[in-house]
C-alpha cells in the first residue's frame, strides 16, 4: 500500500499534469505536438503500472469495493483510446470511411485536436486516480 | 462548426458518458431500490451523453441540438430541484448541484455545444439565403 500511495499514485498525477501541460502547449504552439507524441506512450505505461498495482492490492487481500475499483481502473484504460484522436481525421483515415460527414483535418487541426484531447484525458485520469486512492485508503 | 471544436466536444462528451455510464450502471445494478430516481436520472444522463457524442461525430445536427438542449434542461431542473426539494434526492445524480461533482462540466458543456450548434445552423441558413421568416412561410 505504501508503494501505491507513495510512488504509483503520485506517478499517475505527475504524468497527468505533464500531459495536460503538453496538451495546452500543443494548442498554443503546434511544434509541441512532437512532445505530446512522446508523452502518449508514457501515459500508457503509467496507466498500465497503476492498473497492475491496483489489481495486485485488490487480489492480495485489500477489502475494497471490487466492482467500483475495477470500474474506475477500466475507465482509466478506456480513456487512453481518446489520446491522439486527431489520427481519425487524417485524409487517409477519412477516405476509408463512407460517411461523408466524417471530419477531415489539416495537420494543424490534428495537432490542436490532439492537444485538446490530451487536456481532457489528463484531467479525467487525475480524477479517476484520486477516486481510486480514496477507495483504497478507505479500505486499508 | 470548427472541426477542432467539434472533436473536442466529442471527446468531452465521451469522457462524461464513460463517467456517467460507470457510475449509473454500478448504482443501478447494486442499489437501485435505495434511490431509484437519482440513479435512473444518472442512467438517462449517461445515455444522453453517449447519444450527443455520436451525433456530434456523425454530424447529426438535429439530434445533437435536441440532445444538448435536453441535457441543459436536465441539469438546470435537477440542479434546482436538488436545492428546492432535497428530500426527493436521497443520493446524488450526475446533474446534482448543476454538475458540481464533475467540475460543472455537465452545465458548461451543453451551453458551449448549444451555442456552437446554433451558430452553425444560423450560418447554414445564411449560406442557403433563407431567412427564418421565409422558412416559416415556406
Amino acid at each position: 500500500m505504501e508503494l501505491y500511495t507513495g510512488v504509483i499514485h503520485p506517478l499517475v498525477l505527475v504524468v497527468s499534469a505533464l500531459l495536460a501541460l503538453t496538451g495546452i502547449a500543443t494548442l498554443l504552439w503546434a511544434p509541441a505536438h512532437r512532445a505530446l507524441k512522446v508523452l502518449v506512450p508514457v501515459t500508457y505505461a503509467a496507466v498500465a503500472v497503476h492498473t497492475v498495482a491496483v489489481a495486485a492490492l485488490l487480489f492480495t487481500g485489500l477489502d475494497a469495493d471490487l466492482i467500483l475499483t475495477l470500474g474506475y481502473v477500466i475507465a482509466s484504460v478506456a480513456l487512453l483510446a481518446l489520446l491522439g484522436i486527431g489520427r481519425l481525421g487524417t485524409p487517409e483515415a477519412a477516405s476509408a470511411d463512407p460517411d461523408p460527414n466524417r471530419p477531415v483535418l489539416t495537420q494543424v487541426q490534428i495537432t490542436r485536436v490532439d492537444g485538446a484531447a490530451a487536456v481532457i484525458v489528463a484531467v479525467a485520469l487525475a480524477v479517476v486516480a484520486w477516486r481510486v486512492l480514496v477507495i483504497l485508503v478507505g479500505a486499508a | 462548426m470548427n472541426p477542432v471544436a467539434r472533436i473536442a466536444l466529442v471527446v468531452a462528451y465521451a469522457v462524461l458518458a464513460l463517467a456517467a455510464l460507470g457510475r449509473s450502471s454500478y448504482q443501478i445494478s447494486t442499489k437501485l431500490s435505495e434511490a431509484p430516481v437519482p440513479y435512473l436520472v444518472s442512467g438517462v444522463s449517461a445515455l444522453l451523453y453517449l447519444a450527443i457524442a455520436v451525433a456530434l461525430w456523425r454530424r447529426w445536427a438535429g439530434v445533437a441540438l435536441v440532445g444538448t438542449a435536453l441535457e441543459l434542461l436536465g441539469v438546470l431542473v435537477v440542479g434546482t430541484l436538488g436545492y428546492v426539494e432535497s428530500s426527493w434526492w436521497p443520493d446524488e445524480t450526475v446533474w446534482t448541484g448543476y454538475g458540481s461533482a464533475y467540475g460543472w462540466a455537465p452545465l458548461l458543456l451543453p451551453a458551449i455545444a448549444l451555442a456552437l450548434l446554433l451558430r452553425e445552423r444560423r450560418a447554414r441558413r445564411d449560406d442557403a439565403g433563407v431567412t427564418p421568416a421565409q422558412e416559416g412561410t415556406a
